[in-house]
């Protein structure tokens, strides 16, 4: 059993690095846990960290605990760890043939090649300044920016360690591609291409999370998430005001 | 429908589209998480006809609605309702408030700021209120569910 429940924990944590709501992690690791034989199960889990204790019988308990970092989202492996939490409260495996399965997810699941990840910004661009009242050439600026933003989010990520400064830097180098294309006198106001390109930076998926969490009553979660969030949106519009400040407003 | 909501509701769909994948959503999912982009901004734009004019309202309704066709969607793809949840609510975040929001407090134009970001609370207030009341009504058939099993 001290072996399962690492397994298990391995799964809760791999789901949580996927951008699963904490309700769900919760829920699958106490299914688990009882389908393999845990007469009772405590587990609290908050966005960064996890914590389980079950009991075998009256004289053995288990606790297990984790530090998790660097949340993403990752539907597709969620998709297949979802499946295999399933498959496990069905038919209970031992810990090697859960361990084969988690190392399979975990191989088998490919994110989408960097260029098609470049494309994706760029259409995100492109849409979002037509969506939101752009002409055709804001659009067709703003979807090269886009396409440039996706390597300086590499960059400043891989770089920095920090994912608050990089966005900040995201929105700056955003903010001055815009106001560049003013400068040279391709459109006559930077509005819709920044907006376009923020909507790619925006914690939207965080504030979505942050919202059930709260509701479903992780409230400790649901906070954290919602003051990441706002903490991002903010990083953002500092990175814009930041450029002004620096060039005083390039007027044309 | 005017060629303007046209465009709105097409490039809903393509920014859906365009998150779907950053999110790693694959198959004919990445279609039915993109198609509830285009439908949410499709009804929005049906709810101005029905003169539903009021904005953080129709936020509200909208978010609703999505958040409905995310928990149906989830339950016949059998996998988390984020997948569907997440890329169908994107057409609804306010980007263009929030940048408008930031710019009137650089232009330190007060009066304006406050009215724009009061605004754009309202509509992110309006979007949450709508996930939850799916998520309660969501909470109801769950426990009802599990009683009628044992």
């Amino acid at each position: 059993m001290k072996d399962l429940l690492g397994c298990v924990m391995d799964i809760g944590e791999q789901m949580l690095l996927c951008g699963a709501e904490v309700h769900r992690v919760e829920d699958s690791v106490k299914r688990m846990c009882t389908a393999l034989g845990a007469a009772q199960v405590d587990i609290f889990i908050i966005t960064s960290s996890m914590v389980a204790t079950v009991q075998i019988d009256d004289d053995t308990t288990y606790t297990q605990s984790r530090r998790v970092e660097n949340v993403g989202t990752d539907i597709e492996k969620l998709h297949k760890l979802n499946n295999l939490s399933r498959a496990i409260c069905k038919k209970p495996m031992t810990a090697t043939e859960i361990q084969t399965e988690l190392s399979n997810i975990s191989l088998t699941t490919k994110r989408y090649p960097f260029w098609i990840e470049c494309i994706s910004y760029a259409i995100i661009a492109g849409s979002f300044t037509l969506f939101f009242g752009g002409n055709w050439i804001e659009a067709l600026l703003s979807l090269l920016i886009g396409a440039l933003i996706r390597f300086v989010v590499s960059l400043t990520e891989n770089m920095l360690g920090n994912k608050i400064l990089a966005k900040c830097l995201c929105s700056f180098s955003a903010s001055a591609l815009a106001f560049l294309c003013l400068r040279i006198g391709w459109v006559d106001s930077v509005d819709m291409i920044i907006v376009g390109n923020i909507m790619t930076l925006i914690p939207g998926i965080g504030l979505t999370n942050a919202v059930r969490d709260l509701f479903t009553g992780d409230s400790i979660a649901g906070l954290l998430r919602s003051i990441e969030a706002v903490l991002v949106a903010l990083a953002i519009a500092a990175g814009y005001f930041l450029f002004i400040f620096l060039t005083g407003g390039v007027d044309a | 429908m005017t060629t303007n909501e046209i465009i709105q509701i097409v490039t809903a769909f393509i920014g859906s589209l365009g998150f779907a994948i950053l999110f790693n959503v694959r198959g004919i999912k990445l279609l039915i998480a993109s198609l509830g982009g285009f439908l949410a901004w499709l009804l929005f734009v049906l709810l101005g006809y029905l003169s539903v004019h009021n904005e953080p309202i129709r936020y509200f309704i909208v978010a609703a609605a999505v958040s409905l066709y995310a928990e149906i969607m989830a339950r016949i793809f059998r996998t988390p309702t984020t997948t569907f949840i997440i890329t169908a609510l994107i057409p609804l975040i306010p980007g263009s408030s929030l940048y408008y929001t930031m710019a009137y407090a650089f232009d330190s134009d007060m009066a304006r700021f406050i009215e724009k970001g009061i605004y754009t609370l309202e509509l992110a207030v309006a979007l949450a209120l709508g996930i939850l009341a799916i998520g309660a009504v969501m909470q109801v058939v769950n426990t009802l569910h599990a009683v009628k099993k044992k």
